[in-house]
């Protein structure tokens, strides 16, 4: 860990510390998004709570020192590291000051690199902040409902309703649904995990008629389907997906017909990170091939590439809107609400800003 | 084709086995040509000899020659550095690869399988014996590698009038992934297999194979829906073909030409006035 964050924080919160870092480097395939969320939230209070300093720059300083000891850069982690963006963002918000906020000089004292300190000393800072913590905690528990009750604005009776292997968010929203109105799920059975089989098991339990077919079925029957309802690991900042693997191929089948394509995710999940490669390794992530060969074919494993990506990049022209827990949006859109989220400097988490570097070359 | 009541006593068993595949249909009204051409002077002995040379005449010509030629045509299309993209298990796309490296053409394949049979693996086998380098993947992985293939080669089961293909289902998903990354696709597809129907989607005329062969997984275990016949809710459903359309393939490859898919027709009309 960084001598600076060493210098600032217990014994007990650096153990804290490094017991967070280790849960995020194991589990990455089985850890649900909103678990961990909540999780890096409780982490962070504590590190606010307990380590040493005085005006908000510096606390700044230390949350970006502790980032850059987690394993963020993965591409499992999209959903921590949008979480530590809200946290300094309400860090920012909060040492600025209220009637910064409110005047027509806060919008663009947001956007200077230098934080004018208000007048507030570290205790009145920190209930500030911690109750705005309190606050997105509240939002969090919420974003889910506020999603699954838009159901019955977006489902009609007697719908054909095509979904895509398993998502916990999906699976509610069509289960609320059926309460009021009698519809049809068709679901890709998502090979090679079959998470579509967990879905679908799920979803007729809850009383829904369920189909399952295979993933080379789409273009088939995605004519006779009325919309796509799909969820996702992340949401990009110009609109994209990363989803699971098979979704992009779902979606342009679902734009070769006109069949629209709707996204329901939580804003935690909205990222400020753009595509910055068309190079698909380096975009995504690929797991073991157990899955889909046998070992028992131990011959062809080693004379064949097999690849079993983790990931689809699916362009934002392909969706046609995002249900999230502040409402229905356009891809478009979301530039907006990302500046709203995050500050600028934050999108790069591991950006420093200029003072910081002239007070570290100072040292 | 006639309703099943009153086709001749081996057609309707056929069909009550398994539904008639298009190259099928086609062969029995062939033979049942050949059937009525026959002139009544002749015996019972040689009216049968002339039947079975009849029946062996249409093997040779229709499914080996035109195997041998669409091979001598498709073979030239591969290029060095090539990597062609395969789906599932064909017997001419095969032949046409291992001819291929028999040329010293240097390539390598990309094999794209889909659940539930997986006949690619065998495709794999296949190739890799014969030292052609293969990868691998499920077809939710084909806009992963998409980007470094250079063609697509796909087998037809048939070629409808309206140019729509017929293949094994996910050969629509295949070509839309390829032309959206504008890589070309190739089908090749032996007259035999060119159909009067016209059909513009997968649905109205499709085969159910067994949908319980959708539970296997890999290791044999259960799938949470292993029970889906206790459950009222829950249906399976295993499509065995699917039509792409004609703006997805950029050309046909058959034994007496190399086509766009829309000459279909032609094709067709070819094939009524010879008989």
């Amino acid at each position: 860990m960084d001598p600076f964050l060493l210098k600032k924080i217990t014994r007990d919160t650096k153990s804290q510390l490094e017991e967070f870092a280790l849960y995020l480097s194991e589990n990455k395939n089985e850890r649900r998004s909103y678990v961990s969320v909540v999780k890096t939230i409780n982490v962070f209070r504590d590190l606010i709570c307990t380590a040493e300093w005085v005006t908000g720059r510096e606390l700044i300083k230390i949350v970006k020192c502790y980032c850059k000891y987690l394993p963020l850069s993965q591409s499992n982690e999209t959903d921590v590291s949008n979480v530590v963006r809200r946290i300094l963002k309400i860090i920012r918000e909060e040492s600025v000051g209220p009637e910064a906020t409110n005047s027509a000089d806060g919008i663009s004292a947001f956007f200077k690199t230098d934080i004018k300190p208000c007048n507030l000393g570290r205790s009145d800072l920190q209930d500030n902040i911690l109750n705005s913590i309190v606050e997105l905690l509240a939002e969090l528990d919420t974003s889910k409902s506020n999603i699954v009750n838009m159901a019955l604005e977006h489902i009609h009776s007697n719908e054909r309703i095509l979904t895509y292997g398993h998502s916990n968010t999906i699976r509610d929203f069509l289960l609320y649904g059926r309460k009021a109105r009698d519809f049809e799920v068709i679901v890709c059975e998502s090979g090679p995990s079959l998470k579509g089989h967990k879905m679908a098991a799920e979803l007729s339990e809850g009383g829904i008629k369920t189909t399952v077919i295979a993933d080379s079925a789409a273009f088939a029957i995605i004519h006779a389907v009325n919309k796509v309802i799909i969820g996702t690991h992340t949401i990009m900042a110009d609109g994209a997906l990363r989803a699971t693997n098979g979704v992009h191929q779902v979606a342009m089948a679902a734009k070769f017909f006109s069949v629209p394509v709707i996204v329901c995710a939580p804003l935690y999940k909205l990222s400020p990170t753009h595509l910055c490669s068309y190079d698909p390794d380096a975009f995504n992530k690929v797991i073991g091939p157990e899955k889909m060969l046998n070992f028992s074919n131990a011959n062809l494993h080693s004379k064949v590439l097999i690849s079993n990506p983790d990931f689809d990049y699916v362009p934002s022209d392909l969706i046609e809107l995002f249900i999230t827990n502040t409402g229905g949006h356009a891809p478009s859109y979301l530039y907006r609400i990302i500046s709203e989220l995050y500050h600028p400097e934050d999108y790069d988490l591991d950006n420093m800003c200029v003072e910081d570097v002239e007070d570290e070359m100072a040292t | 084709m006639p309703p099943i009541t009153t086709r001749p006593l081996f057609c309707r068993y056929l069909a009550q086995c398994r539904m008639m595949a298009v190259s099928m249909e086609n062969f029995i009204k062939h033979t049942k040509v050949q059937v009525a051409k026959i002139s009544p002077d002749l015996t019972e002995s040689v009216a049968k000899e002339e039947l079975q040379q009849s029946c062996d005449n249409f093997f040779r010509e229709n499914i080996y020659l035109a195997g041998k030629s669409i091979t001598e045509k498709a073979v030239e299309r591969v290029v060095d550095g090539d990597t062609i993209l395969i789906y599932k298990k064909s017997q001419l796309i095969l032949h046409i690869l291992l001819e291929a490296k028999a040329r010293n053409k240097n390539f390598r394949v990309m094999v794209v399988d889909s659940r539930p049979d997986l006949s690619g693996v065998q495709s794999c086998e296949r190739l890799t014996a014969a030292g052609i380098p293969c990868s691998y993947v499920y077809i939710n992985s084909c806009t992963y590698v998409m980007k470094k293939v250079t063609k697509v080669m796909l087998a037809a089961d048939a070629l409808l009038a309206n140019g729509y293909v017929l293949g094994p289902v996910g050969t629509a998903l295949i070509g839309l992934i390829s032309s959206t990354y504008n890589k070309p696709v190739i089908v090749c597809c032996e007259t035999y297999k060119f159909s009067e129907r016209v059909q513009t989607d997968s649905i109205l005329y499709n085969e159910l194979a067994d949908p319980d062969s959708m539970l296997k997984t890999l290791n044999e275990e259960d799938t949470p829906v292993s029970n889906w016949r206790d459950c009222p809710n829950t249906r399976l459903v295993n499509l065995v073909y699917d039509t792409t359309p004609p703006a997805l393939v950029s050309i046909v490859i058959t034994e007496i030409a190399e086509l766009p898919c829309t000459s279909a027709p032609v094709v067709l009309r070819r094939g009524a006035v010879k008989m």
